[in-house]
């Protein structure tokens, strides 16, 4: 893969990822992040801060991390470099749910010293339902 | 070296927080330095399948232009939490994620004492909802930019 080679439109496939508590709580060790939404079946059954989830829910930032891993394998193989990600939650994501990240590269560009490619990311879960959105930009530097 | 100690209970210490309304956009946060280690990389890794051998492989990271092993970028997952003091509100429980943006410059890598300079940005209310926009730079020990963001969180209260 080579940066004169991309075109708009092809896909980049991501890693299918098993989400069960123990994912989470393995998340919640290697992150820190320990907030209640993640842990506490108690908790999750009320409300707060105007939102309401039903029950233990996965960190946003493990998706995050799903992504993020999918954009630097792909571009390790190219010896570009993964310069930007920017994610929007969508929907919860619950033990029991597989997920799977998708890039569609949409544009490249050449700026005064590189060159960028902007991809497109989906995130889905086993029902086909979108659960974040986002976009990335991979370099791939000219020398 | 001892393992950096790290409260785990999220609401011990949870009224020492600021709520939304102490927030002030611009004020800087209090952090704290971090060491990353290898150990640390590798169970971040594990929880999301990381497997590049570039995380883990010396001999294979030195053969790339890295030269040597990296951390992946977004372990500023962690170093947000390991960066930040057991009464930052970023622990507050209840605290949702709303979205994310971050920008990389180099890698960090095993071994690197890492300090965070951090802010609330902004703050707002939409639908009834109290946001602070987050603004987070990371440096490694020369002082070097590793990574910076911006991130999007809804306040419990």
């Amino acid at each position: 893969m080579t940066f004169e080679s991309l075109r708009a439109g092809e896909e980049i496939k991501g890693p299918k990822f098993a989400v069960s508590r123990e994912s989470i709580r393995l998340f919640c060790d290697a992150s820190l992040d320990y907030n209640p939404l993640h842990l506490d079946d108690e908790y999750m059954k009320g409300s707060f801060g105007k939102t309401h989830f039903g029950g233990v829910i996965m960190h946003g930032m493990n998706n995050f991390g799903l992504i993020s891993r999918m954009i630097t394998d792909w571009a390790y193989g190219a010896d570009a470099v993964h310069r930007r990600l920017e994610t929007r939650w969508i929907k919860p994501v619950r033990p029991g749910d597989t997920i799977q990240p998708i890039g569609t590269i949409r544009s490249k560009q050449a700026t005064v010293k590189s060159r960028w490619v902007l991809i497109d990311i989906l995130v889905r879960n086993q029902e086909g339902e979108k659960v974040a959105s986002g976009e990335a930009t991979v370099e791939f530097p000219t020398s | 070296m001892a393992p950096q100690a790290f409260e785990t209970d999220f609401w011990k210490d949870a009224n020492l927080r600021k709520v939304w309304d102490d927030i002030v956009p611009g004020e800087p946060r209090s952090t704290i330095p971090y060491t990353l280690t290898r150990e640390a990389i590798e169970l971040y890794c594990a929880s999301v399948g990381e497997d590049h051998p570039i995380y883990f492989d010396e001999e294979y990271a030195k053969t790339t232009k890295y030269g040597g092993l990296i951390a992946p970028p977004s372990i500023h997952i962690l170093l947000m939490f390991a960066c930040t003091p057991v009464d930052d509100w970023m622990r507050s429980p209840g605290t949702v994620n709303a979205g994310q943006s971050w920008s990389y410059n180099i890698p960090a890598r095993p071994g690197d004492v890492i300090t965070l300079q951090a802010r609330a940005l902004d703050k707002f209310i939409k639908r009834e909802r109290l946001f602070v926009v987050h603004d987070n730079v990371f440096f490694n020990q020369r002082g070097q930019v590793i990574c910076s963001g911006r991130g999007w969180t809804i306040r419990p209260q």
